[in-house]
């Protein structure tokens, strides 16, 4: 053998991945995305949203007082007065102790007509207040507004299939570490959505997983406990659900006066934490307990529960520095999905990266678009589909927004987010792709902007001392002409959307 | 009692994870890549920002407040670097980037294709899931949730691997077979 061998290039490890299993991955990744692109849409889109849902609370309730400790018996008197709005059917009374982050003390009434409640500082009950706007985006993320165990379980499997995206997205990606910089705007449309989309993908990464793995099992936790009843427990679900939480007192229903909370509170320790909230169960029968969560600082899962019995013996005690692994990770899921764990700067950082996860959805099919024109083989009718999808969910929700302030009640937005979404989605069928886009954009910020002015002149939100319902009416304002008006943009890159046959510059 | 503010760790967590961020841009930019140490300070700053947070913000809370905010001063690091290209109309070029790949399929085989990423590929993961719970030693709470945490993950995995396989009749047999034994060594076992 004669002859020289040149060096062999040193490749890395991804680079190494053979080209055909790249295109087979790419293939499936692309059926998945297409399959659920709309779904997963949405979803990240509202949970974006949601992230906001305290600050939302606040301002729905702009014109409530502003709570930022009360008295045991203040708390007491309150839940007298919850008790004696409550009518027919009393369950359950949820108290929402008040905190820094929602300085308000809430009681949540649960009987035969759900009620919310605000009381002041002396525990008298100022108003009822309907979350509708807060209810409704909190319900679209987390069921679609669909029957919830049905709806549940969707949002779970579109967390798997997002899940599934980000496993094939990694695998179809050989040039991850080569190109982890680059960012090319303008240029082929195909390219540009491609850079986006996979610079994108692969630094926000670990966030990507985490909503997506917590989403997938806060979906999909009812069936599998259903399964694993059925398959160990010989279909005795509670069996699972008693290993994590603690089982109520024997149920016994003859009637009695309202339980004594203050008497409970003085036995709770708070040296180092602060009483999130208390659960009352049956709380006018002879049967009923109360349950006081114990908020300790800096864990993600740091909340000690204290039961106490009518009679106010403790019978049952957690602290959360004795769980384990399991138990921690459990009480953790939440709080990370939702970026309630870092206070405001995470909450913006959860928005971002989250609306970041909304437009990685969006240039999926953006990329698949600009492929089929790049190939003379375009697709408009789809185009104009997917553009009604991409700006006409964010005019829907606006809508729906708008009629949730007016009207005070969640269904009614309901009902507007549905006919917003259908009436974009039939334009889609007569109305360019461009067209749509650009009337969902307007759409979208002149419906953000009669929200704000909505609160601000009907709502409490001109004459309320809470500085975060500012906050949340001049982010709408500001949003809406972001929005509205065109991004500068570097000379040669091409607008933002939906793909269209580049000019010739 | 309230939860340490997060603001001023999460500018030193910004500014340090930032830094590394930089340095491993400035020396994959260029093509020798050598020396390769600015590659291992680079990451080594990243990993660095992301566990000192746990000794101020809490063991588990201050590294997932860092873990969010690396990928955000990740983001903000490539979009500042981005180039500007002219705008061309395609030429109708192959594109050098990998096509997904076209195979030819009968309805019957795409059918099952999705039977095998959607409930075929929920019942083999729960199997997994179960099967963990029953197997594995530990506390009995840990156990429930890590089978649980593996529900989604062996789902998602075989959704990719059932939409990219084109050997469909082995994907249906590695998830049925898994199922299985999967089921079948729980209840053997029980909990």
């Amino acid at each position: 053998m004669t002859g020289t061998r040149a060096p062999k290039k040193k490749r890395d490890l991804m680079s190494r991945i053979p080209a055909g299993f790249v295109r087979a991955v790419l293939r499936g990744h692309g059926s998945l995305g297409l399959a659920f692109a709309a779904l997963i849409y949405i979803i990240c889109l509202t949970g974006s949203i949601a992230v906001f849902a305290q600050e939302f609370q606040r301002w729905e309730s702009a014109a409530a007082p502003q709570v930022t400790s009360v008295r045991p018996e203040a708390v007491q008197r309150a839940f007298e007065g919850a008790i004696s709005r409550a009518g027919p059917g009393l369950e359950h009374i949820y108290i929402t102790m008040p905190s820094a982050k929602l300085p308000r003390l809430l009681l949540y009434v649960d009987a035969e007509a759900d009620r919310e409640l605000l009381a002041d500082a002396d525990g008298v009950i100022a108003q009822e207040n309907e979350f509708a706007w807060t209810e409704f985006i909190t319900r679209l993320h987390i069921n679609l507004h669909l029957p919830v165990t049905w709806g549940v379980f969707l949002v779970g499997l579109i967390g798997v299939a997002l899940l599934s995206s980000l496993i094939s997205g990694i695998l179809a990606h050989p040039r991850i570490f080569r190109d982890a910089f680059h960012l090319r705007i303008g240029g082929s449309r195909r390219l540009q959505e491609a850079d986006l989309h996979n610079r994108l993908g692969v630094w926000a990464l670990p966030f990507h997983i985490l909503i997506a793995l917590t989403g997938a099992l806060l979906g999909l936790t009812t069936i599998i406990v259903g399964v694993l009843g059925m398959a160990m427990f010989n279909g005795d679900t509670n069996r699972v659900y008693s290993m994590f939480v603690p089982q109520p007192p024997t149920e016994d229903p003859r009637p009695a006066p309202p339980l004594d909370l203050e008497s409970m509170f003085a036995d709770v320790p708070t040296e180092d934490g602060r009483i999130e909230y208390v659960f009352t169960e049956h709380p006018t029968e002879m049967g009923g307990a109360a349950l006081f969560n114990v908020r300790r600082p800096n864990r993600l899962a740091g909340v000690d529960g204290y039961a106490f019995r009518r009679d106010g013996a403790l019978y049952n005690r957690i602290d959360s520095s004795e769980n384990n692994l399991g138990e921690d990770i459990l009480n953790s899921i939440g709080v990370l999905h939702f970026g309630w764990f870092g206070g405001g700067l995470i909450k913006i950082v959860y928005f971002v990266l989250g609306l970041g996860l909304t437009y990685l959805a969006a240039s999926g099919v953006h990329i698949w678009l600009a492929r089929r024109r790049d190939k003379g083989n375009p697709a408009p009718g789809w185009e104009r589909l997917w553009s009604a999808t991409v700006w006409g969910q964010p005019a829907a929700i606006a809508a729906a927004g708008v009629a949730a302030l007016v009207t005070a009640q969640p269904t009614p937005a309901i009902w507007t987010w549905m006919g917003t979404s259908m009436l974009f989605w039939l334009l889609a069928a007569r109305l360019p792709a461009p067209v749509v886009s650009r009337s969902g954009r307007i759409a979208t910020g002149i419906l953000m902007m009669l929200t704000a002015f909505i609160h601000l002149g009907f709502r409490g939100g001109a004459g309320t001392s809470d500085p975060v319902s500012w906050i949340v009416d001049l982010s709408l304002i500001i949003g809406a002409i972001a929005i509205v008006l065109p991004l500068p943009r570097p000379a040669g890159a091409p607008s933002a959307g939906f793909p269209r046959p580049l000019v010739e510059s | 009692m309230n939860d340490n503010s997060a603001l001023l760790p999460g500018l030193l967590v910004l500014g340090g994870a930032g830094t590394g961020i930089w340095i491993l841009r400035q020396s994959w930019a260029q093509r020798s890549r050598k020396p390769r140490w600015p590659v291992f300070a680079g990451w080594l700053l990243i990993l660095f920002s992301l566990v000192w947070p746990a000794w101020i913000l809490g063991a588990a809370r201050g590294p997932f407040i860092a873990l969010a905010l690396v990928s955000t001063v990740a983001l903000v690091i490539v979009s500042s670097g981005y180039t500007l290209r002219q705008a061309r109309r395609s030429t109708g070029r192959a594109s050098l980037a990998p096509e997904p790949s076209t195979r030819t399929t009968t309805r019957w085989r795409e059918t099952l294709r999705w039977l095998l990423a959607g409930p075929i590929g929920m019942i083999a993961a729960m199997a997994v899931g179960i099967a963990y719970a029953a197997l594995v030693p530990g506390e009995p709470q840990t156990r429930l949730v890590m089978g649980g945490l593996l529900v989604p993950v062996a789902w998602g995995g075989a959704m990719a691997w059932t939409l990219s396989d084109d050997r469909i009749l082995r994907a249906t047999a590695v998830l049925v077979g898994v199922a299985v034994v999967g089921f079948a060594a729980a209840m053997l076992k029980g909990f």
